[in-house]
């Protein structure tokens, strides 16, 4: 049984809205999903990130998730619209809060320096407009040898006819150059009536030109490499020992892994911090 | 040609309003399907539609829909059921999206899928109920999944013997 994963659903300030997703997204299937913070900043005015609400603010009790017995897993996201360079700005402290880290660049160059260079988990592919840029195939092998993989979203297809054939359109540009690989499907719900299925988005990863093989794993083995990725990310960067009870360590990927094939992962995490022999700079893992 | 395959798509119908699940009737989700085809897929995606589509059974109290589609060309049928975001009837309009379960080569597999959900189903929701009333409901709407024919009591039997282990 594989583990799907719907990484983008959209924050909204209302609560209730929020849990409506999240009890639907366990209720299909997906057993992690992430709340993206989408944060565009201007160069005219100075703009704070967002800060994420911790979890047990916003749902009290995690829904168990349909076909397995464990609760949903919820994470926390942040995509910056980049129309300029220095909009990023690479190792700031505020990204630290969060799990996963995206990019949705808008000119080449950006493009071109946020597969090569940023230090990004996800690069999203615009689809509610005419592509800007050509994808060149020389950023997209940067980017699958770095582990980035490029996010097409489907709910701005779900919701408007226009907006069907800029994602179509754009989604098959994109498998042209990449040839399928690294690649995930994500909802950008704002609702719960705009999340599909798993075996239903793998479908809409057909008419992407995906393959079978690679459809599906665009819904299952792409999100987790991921995740894994974004937590080495903290864990090498880091030396001293990291704030935010999000940030994710060496234990907490193991654990990770030990979840998905459905192992109990008390005892792992039970042994860790008490040893002497244990890195200082390992904290154990609270509520991931 | 020994034998016509069809494809049969067990589809659970979400909706955020429950009591709207029960306007429903089979004419409108097939006109619904087809309509969805037409928009994503044009003319050939309705002309496909016409060979041997057809909505076998649906449950009105569980949302459950079974939809048969010929097998050369259920995956591109298949492709349009997510574009759904409404389904019309008798003049109100229910929003709701589909959500595919299970696929199989005949009505008896998709059957069998059928009973081991529903009971998934009930261990979720039977601990949530306040009173024995409701709980009889829902015991009474998932034994239902059975359509007329040979198949009848052979289900009839084997979802009470389920549902009298759990008790």
């Amino acid at each position: 049984m594989s583990v799907f994963m719907d990484l983008n659903v959209l924050f909204s300030p209302d609560r209730n809205r929020l849990q409506g997703v999240i009890e639907t997204a366990a209720h299909l299937g997906f057993s992690t999903v992430a709340i993206n913070y989408v944060f565009e900043p201007s160069s005219k005015k100075k703009q704070e990130v967002p800060v994420p609400c911790p979890i047990s603010e916003l749902i009290d009790q995690l829904p168990v998730v349909q076909g397995r017995s464990r609760p949903i897993r919820v994470l926390n996201r942040l995509t910056v619209l980049m129309s300029d360079s220095s909009h990023f700005r690479p190792s700031a402290p505020e990204y630290r809060r969060f799990d996963l880290l995206a990019v949705q660049p808008t000119t080449e160059k950006l493009f071109h320096a946020a597969c090569m260079l940023y230090d990004v988990d996800i690069v999203c592919i615009s689809v509610t407009e005419k592509l800007p840029f050509i994808f060149k195939r020389a950023p997209i092998n940067g980017a699958v040898e770095r582990g980035v993989v490029f996010e097409v979203s489907y709910s701005a297809a779900i919701r408007d006819a226009t907006m069907r054939r800029y994602t179509i359109a754009n989604a098959v540009c994109l498998m042209d150059s990449c040839k399928g690989k690294n690649v995930i499907l994500s909802s950008a719900a704002e609702k719960a009536l705009e999340l599909r299925g798993p075996y239903d988005v793998t479908n809409l990863g057909l008419l992407f030109g995906l393959s079978d093989g690679d459809a599906k794993e665009a819904v299952s083995s792409t999100c987790r490499a991921v995740l894994l990725h974004a937590g080495n990310k903290y864990y090498s960067t880091s030396t001293a020992s990291t704030t935010g009870s999000t940030a994710m360590s060496t234990t907490a990927i193991v654990m990770m892994m030990k979840e998905d094939e459905g192992q109990p992962s008390a005892k792992r995490c039970s042994g860790r911090p008490s040893g002497p022999s244990g890195p200082p700079h390992l904290r154990p893992p609270s509520s991931v | 040609m020994v034998r016509v395959k069809s494809r049969y798509l067990l589809c659970e119908i979400n909706v955020s309003d429950k009591r709207q699940l029960l306007l429903l009737d089979d004419r409108a989700v097939a006109t619904t399907v087809k309509a969805a085809v037409a928009r994503t897929h044009g003319d050939y995606g309705l002309a496909l539609c016409t060979i041997r589509f057809s909505v076998k059974y649906l449950n009105t109290h569980t949302g459950i829909v079974l939809l048969r589609f010929p097998k050369k060309c259920y995956k591109l049928l298949w492709s349009a059921l997510p574009f759904i975001t409404s389904i019309t009837t008798r003049g109100q309009n229910i929003p709701c999206f589909l959500n595919c379960l299970h696929v199989g080569g005949t009505i008896r597999t998709c059957q069998k899928f059928l009973i081991r959900y529903n009971t998934q189903q009930l261990h979720r929701m039977l601990p949530k109920c306040k009173n024995e009333e409701e709980k009889q409901q829902i015991r009474e709407s998932l034994m239902d999944c059975y359509l007329e024919g040979g198949t009848k009591e052979a289900l009839e039997g084997e979802s009470e013997s389920e549902e009298d282990e759990e008790e």
